[in-house]
């Protein structure tokens, strides 16, 4: 209970210190680097949110895209404010993960991954073929209002912190305790008069939901969307931030993301090495920090105070 | 007599070219500890899964309360009353005692101080009192297919459905087992549909009981009768050829 105490206060402290540096900080890089940090870590948060519920949503590129898509529509195209082209790339998820997940969620494991997976490819092929979309090339064009460019980065952090911390909250509720008990066993959870499939479309629609938000602010970030951007490989690095942070809390996908952006960004210029070095780096941590650096952490602080005592 | 609890009405449920329940008809009296028994394969666990409404039955209608609730999901037949447990004792293994018996409080008690109640109360009467912190896949055998009955029972069913609550137990904790069912029935007027293999047991518990044999009805009635019927002792032991 005490450690939890102790938890929350760094977490706020770190906060603090990222927002107060969001606002301070006037190197453009490096703005433009917790922007993007943010962005992933909303990304990991809203996949490992349905890994609650024993699921690996690929889908979760698609609606990323989505709210991408729909917000630089509704910016580019209809000319709508920014708020609510934010908003726009939110619920066209909520709808579209509805219907997807009414059809989708009576399969699971290893079936739901490569439905959500075929889901995603199919929305990013769309994207290709349909001129209006700009087809290949994507729109471009995609600015938020100039008053807000200063602004842009604490905005994008409240933004994805308040994402976040929604999600958080869902899963310390006794929503979060039954995403857990059907993720443990969904039979028993059926037989106590729970609908399995109903709490499963809820936890793909708070986690579409936000991961629609997101996309739309990652349009108005870039400035720049294709349909490359929005393959499957979105939620794969997804799954990289939680499995190298730490899968058992949120902050372990939220510090996976800071990472590995952070890394992937370094090894940026090294060309083809660049990937060759980020895969070793997962596979590295994977090896020597199975529960990921949250798990290394603590498991490192449990050795110390044991040799204190 | 009051209105039985439930009616199986010629049931049957059919998995390709076998017919695992076959005609099956039987009905449950409110208060009453009803055994259902039978030899390996003779569609016990299908007819569970049948009137808990994991499977669809083939043919055949089921009443529960008066409703007719042929069809209807396993979570929609639980809400109304007909909680199961399952075989190989169903648990949330990675979480707490507490938070186990609280999802199966979560649907039947709205707000949170009555779950937390409900939850110390299913605790205590399944001897799980001081275990609420335990996390369930730590626990002993004997209390893990305890703390699978307290799941189910903390929803406080009408009619609960125990499959082969005591396989696996020893004796000591078979008889506290059967304490515990008991006082589920007298204490809290609950009907029990019980399957075991143990046949000493469904006899000591029972008030009446349904023998099953290849999916088809073979016998019907008080333990005393069932021992002397002579067709449920060729099932059980062949016929000497």
């Amino acid at each position: 209970m005490r450690s939890a105490r102790a938890g929350q206060i760094v977490v706020a402290l770190a906060a603090a210190a990222v927002l107060a540096f969001a606002v301070l900080g006037d190197d453009e890089y490096t703005q433009h680097l917790l922007m993007w940090t943010a962005l992933n870590a909303v990304l990991a948060v809203g996949l490992r949110f349905m890994l609650l519920v024993g699921e690996t949503n690929i889908g979760t590129g698609a609606f990323y895209g989505m709210g991408a898509y729909m917000g630089a529509i509704c910016t580019t195209k209809w000319g709508l404010p920014f708020p609510l082209a934010l908003l726009a790339g939110g619920l066209l998820a909520i709808v579209v993960s509805t219907g997807f997940g009414l059809v989708t969620l009576r399969t699971k494991g290893p079936y739901f991954m490569l439905i959500s997976f075929a889901f995603t490819e199919v929305v990013r092929l769309i994207y290709t073929r349909v001129e209006w979309l700009g087809g290949n090339s994507g729109i471009i064009g995609i600015f938020p209002p100039q008053a807000l460019d200063p602004w842009m980065s604490v905005l994008t952090f409240l933004l994805c912190g308040g994402l976040i911390l929604m999600m958080y909250l869902c899963e310390q509720s006794n929503l979060g305790r039954v995403f857990r008990a059907i993720q443990n066993n969904d039979a028993v959870v059926e037989t106590v008069g729970i609908d399995v499939v109903q709490i499963k479309l809820v936890c793909l629609v708070i986690a579409s939901f936000s991961v629609g938000i997101a996309g739309s602010l990652h349009a108005h970030i870039y400035n720049v969307i294709s349909p490359g951007d929005f393959s499957y490989l979105v939620p794969v690095f997804a799954l990289a931030y939680i499995k190298i942070g730490g899968d058992a809390n949120v902050m372990g996908a939220v510090i996976g993301a800071a990472i590995l952006t952070v890394l992937a960004q370094m090894l940026q210029g090294m060309g083809s090495l660049e990937h060759v070095l980020f895969g070793g780096a997962i596979v590295a941590s994977m090896l020597v920090l199975p529960d990921g650096l949250l798990g290394g952490g603590r498991r490192l602080l449990r050795l110390f105070s044991r040799g204190r005592a | 007599m009051t209105a039985p609890l439930l009616v199986a009405q010629a049931i049957s449920r059919r998995f390709g070219g076998i017919l695992a329940v076959n005609d099956f008809s039987f009905e449950i009296q409110p208060g009453e500890v009803m055994g259902l028994i039978g030899p390996n394969g003779a569609g016990k666990s299908t007819t569970f899964n049948v009137i808990s409404g994991f499977y669809k039955p083939t043919t055949g209608k089921l009443t529960f309360l008066g409703e007719d609730i042929t069809g209807l999901s396993a979570a929609a037949i639980s809400r109304r009353g007909l909680v199961r447990t399952f075989q190989h004792g169903s648990l949330l293994r990675e979480m707490t005692v507490h938070d186990n018996i609280l999802i199966g409080a979560l649907r039947a008690v709205r707000d949170n101080s009555g779950r937390e109640m409900r939850v110390r109360e299913t605790a205590a009467l399944l001897g799980l009192g001081g275990l609420l912190h335990a996390t369930a896949g730590s626990l002993p055998h004997g209390l893990q297919r305890m703390l699978s009955i307290a799941i189910a029972f903390a929803a406080r069913p009408k009619l609960l459905c125990l499959d082969e609550p005591l396989t696996g137990l020893n004796s000591t904790e078979a008889v506290a087992a059967l304490e515990v069912i008991g006082r589920i029935r007298d204490e809290y007027e609950t009907t029990i549909l019980l399957v075991d293999h143990n046949m000493r047991v469904v006899m000591r518990i029972c008030d009446r009981i349904a023998v099953l044999n290849y999916g088809q009805k073979l016998a019907e009635g008080t333990p005393e009768e069932i021992r002397n019927n002579p067709d449920v002792i060729r099932a059980y032991l062949g016929d000497g050829e």
